[in-house]
Parts: C-alpha cells; sequence; structure tokens
C-alpha cells in the first residue's frame, strides 16, 4: 500500500510541538499509524523539540517541588499502575468497538455516520467517522472551512484524485466535491469539519439537517 | 552543553550505573541522560531521579513560563517527574534518547494542563498519550528504533548551524505554542517567510529529506 498524500510539514510540526486541537491531532495519529514515513519525520522532529528545549534558560527550581514529587509517587505504589495504551489502536478505544461493527445511523443513502463531535469538546470543529458505501456517491457539497479528511478503509474519488487508505486529504472552501467510493469495500474516513458543510445538490435542503 | 558534560561526567563518579542482564549492548545507552532514566525505569533509583529533576526541572519551568503556564509553572514540572516515575518503567533506551522521551511526556502534560483548564463539563476527553505518543510505546521495531536515535545525534549536533533567524522561528512554534500565522505576526514577517524558514530548517536538520508532494 502505497501513501501519497501527507500532513504538510507545517502541521506536523506544529503536531510535534503539541499545538494542534485534539479533533486535528487524531486525524494525525491515524495517519501515522498507517504512515511509517511520516511517523519517521515526528519523531525526528520529537527530537528537534527537546533539543530546542534544552538550549533555553534555566529558571531555578524550589526543592520543595521535588518534595511534593516524592510524596506523590509514595503514596502511588498501594495505586495499581496507570495501564498503557495497550495493542487497540485510537480510534477503537474512542468508538469501543473496531471499524468492523461500528453502530452507524444511515441517515442519507449509501452514507452511515457516527458523530464524535463531543468527544472533542470546547473546540468548534465537527468530527464524524463516515461510511460511504462501495460504489456509492455521496450528496455534492462545499465546506465553508476547513476539512480535514483521513481514509481509513477503502478509498474514494473525487474531482482531485483517489485517496486510499492511510491518505491524509485537506480539502478548503474552494473545493466543491462529490465523492464516490471506489473499489470492493466501504470506504470509511474520519473528517474533521472547522465549519459546517453546505450541500449544493439537489437535495440540499432536505439533506442539510443531517449534515449541518 | 559544555556545562552539561562537566555536570555529567561529575556525577557518574558518585553514580555508576552497572551492566545488568543480557545487553544488547555491554555498554548500554551512551548519553548520561539516558542511562539515568533507565536506572529510574529499572531499579526505581532515586539519585538517577533526582539528577535528572535538577538537570531537566529548570528547563521545564522555563517551557511552563514561556508557554502562558505562569501560575502553573512549578505544578508542571511536578506532573511531568511524577509520570516521569511512573512510565519510567517502559522506557527504552534503544529506541529514545531519554531528552526526547522526556520532552514527549512534557509536551504531553502542557496539553493535558491546558485542557483541564478549559473543560467545561462532564465529558470524556481523548487520552492525550493515545493522540500524541511516547516514543518507543506502542512499538517494537528496530527500524524505526535506530531512525528514531540516529535522527536525535543529527539534529542535536547541527541545530546550532542554523541561521539565527530559523532558529527563532523553530523556537517560538516549540516554546511558545504558537502557530506559523502568529509568529509571523510577531516578528512583522509574511507567513510565506515563516514557512520557507520552517522549511529550510527542517531540510538542513534532515527531518525532511525531500519535499513532500
Amino acid at each position: 500500500m502505497m501513501i501519497r498524500h501527507h500532513p504538510d510539514l507545517h502541521r506536523l510540526l506544529e503536531f510535534s510541538a503539541g499545538n494542534l486541537g485534539d479533533a486535528e491531532a487524531l486525524c494525525i495519529r491515524l495517519h501515522l499509524d498507517l504512515c511509517g514515513e511520516c511517523r519517521n519525520r515526528v519523531d525526528a522532529l520529537d527530537s528537534l523539540g527537546a533539543v530546542v528545549m534544552e538550549r533555553q534558560p534555566e529558571l531555578g527550581l524550589s526543592p520543595s517541588v521535588f518534595e511534593r514529587v516524592l510524596e506523590r509517587i509514595d503514596a502511588d505504589r498501594a495505586a495499581p499502575p496507570a495501564s498503557a495504551g495497550g495493542a487497540t489502536g485510537v480510534l477503537t478505544r474512542i468508538l469501543g468497538t473496531d471499524l468492523s461493527s461500528v453502530p452507524w445511523k444511515q441517515s442519507l443513502k449509501n452514507v452511515g455516520v457516527v458523530d464524535l463531535t463531543s468527544r472533542f469538546p470546547a473546540q468548534g470543529h465537527r468530527v464524524l467517522l463516515l461510511k460511504l458505501a462501495a460504489g456509492g456517491t455521496a450528496p455534492a457539497h462545499t465546506h465553508r472551512g476547513e476539512e480535514i479528511t483521513v481514509v481509513l478503509q477503502g478509498a474514494f474519488a473525487d474531482q482531485q484524485g483517489v485517496f486510499h487508505q492511510g491518505d491524509f486529504v485537506v480539502l478548503d472552501c474552494q473545493d466543491n466535491h462529490r465523492p464516490v467510493a471506489v473499489g470492493q469495500e466501504d470506504c470509511i474516513t474520519l473528517s474533521v469539519l472547522s465549519a459546517p458543510l453546505r450541500l449544493t445538490g439537489r437535495f440540499t435542503r432536505l439533506l442539510n439537517p443531517f449534515i449541518r | 552543553m559544555m556545562g552539561q558534560s562537566q555536570a555529567a561526567s561529575a556525577h557518574s563518579k558518585e553514580h555508576t550505573v552497572v551492566p545488568t542482564d543480557k545487553p544488547v549492548r555491554t555498554d548500554g545507552p551512551q548519553d548520561h541522560w539516558s542511562q539515568l532514566l533507565r536506572a529510574v525505569g529499572k531499579h526505581q533509583d532515586r539519585a538517577a531521579f533526582h539528577a535528572l529533576f535538577v538537570h531537566f526541572g529548570p528547563k521545564i519551568k522555563y517551557y511552563a513560563l514561556a508557554n502562558g503556564l505562569t501560575s502553573h509553572a512549578d505544578e508542571l514540572v511536578q506532573e511531568v517527574f511524577v509520570s516521569i516515575w511512573r512510565k519510567g518503567a517502559s522506557y527504552d533506551w534503544r529506541k529514545a534518547a531519554a531528552s526526547t522521551w522526556i520532552f514527549t511526556i512534557v509536551r504531553n502534560q502542557r496539553i493535558d494542563m491546558l485542557r483541564k483548564q478549559q473543560r467545561t463539563g462532564a465529558e470524556v476527553p481523548v487520552a492525550t498519550d493515545d493522540l500524541w505518543q511516547i516514543p518507543g510505546t506502542d512499538e517494537d521495531d528496530p527500524t524505526a528504533s535506530l531512525h528514531r536515535l540516529m535522527s536525535e545525534r543529527r539534529v542535536r549536533a547541527s541545530l546550532s548551524q542554523l541561521p539565527e533567524d530559523q532558529i527563532t522561528v523553530i523556537t517560538k512554534v516549540y516554546m511558545e505554542y504558537k502557530s506559523h500565522q502568529q509568529v509571523a505576526e510577531e516578528l512583522g514577517i509574511p507567513l510565506g517567510t515563516v514557512k520557507s524558514r520552517v522549511r529550510l530548517a527542517l531540510k538542513k536538520l534532515r527531518v525532511i529529506l525531500q519535499d513532500p508532494p
């Protein structure tokens, strides 16, 4: 599998610096889980962050800070160690299930949706897991803001090209697109919208309440 | 940097890390801080833990202030070291240098602290460590590990060779929680200039070998 569409450098840098919101960070994470090339880049960037931090001036610390740390780790002993992430991916932990048994809401023909927005509070984004049935076409729409999409399964095509599993796609308000799921599989994506979608097809008024 | 290596050699006299069971390389991690961190993780070595605190603590405090955590700077340092202690057992010097591993913990604790301040209701947020991974935790890929260690060395060796204007931009992104746009506004230069400085810097540090398409 060849991933052709990556987050640009600036986004990776801001990710490594911890300057992105959770929703956008999730898109990067899902891409990284599939893209070794970008994982290597982020590793190098994390090292850059470490070296930059080490070059800065130092500020005096009261010994009491260390004493408080020791008090807390002593109090830890009774507590069980924090469980690590484990083998399941971040999305499985968010959904409580894997991609094969997601409780899709079938609000539009061909399109299943799980709205994850409430898990990303205070960011003004909509976070949607979307499933486009194999061979199906989604309603045409434009974006008022930016839309970031990561392809998690299958592939879709629109005017700009074909996007496969792992691809990280950024669309802005210039783009009026009408995605079609290509190939044998349903196409599952995670999409983060910085502003509501605007449907541009014939069923606009009918469908807008579902997608907003 | 000089001060660091002096402190390092002074310290290793009083605190020698004994080579342990079936090491891949008998000498273990080569850099001092990784040796100390390994001792914390493997043996709950408090002297090593304190040495890490003395070295990294004041830098983390500066990081907190630069990031705008004015009244929470000591708290961030505290959270970071509690976290280093708790996660120490999972640190593997073959997968990441201590400084990189610690930086990612600092960053994640800063993100957590800001999120706590912004939180309104009883939402169940996504765990920060799930989104921003600590290097080496979820993977057993020797190639990735080797790549990580090599790029750490390369970045450390070549950062000081970058022109000051490139270092400034990179530093503001990492230390001051600023977007490229904010950096441009603050420096009074076009966004395109900020981006090209970043790009040049990352090329020279070989974070990127070529421009992504």
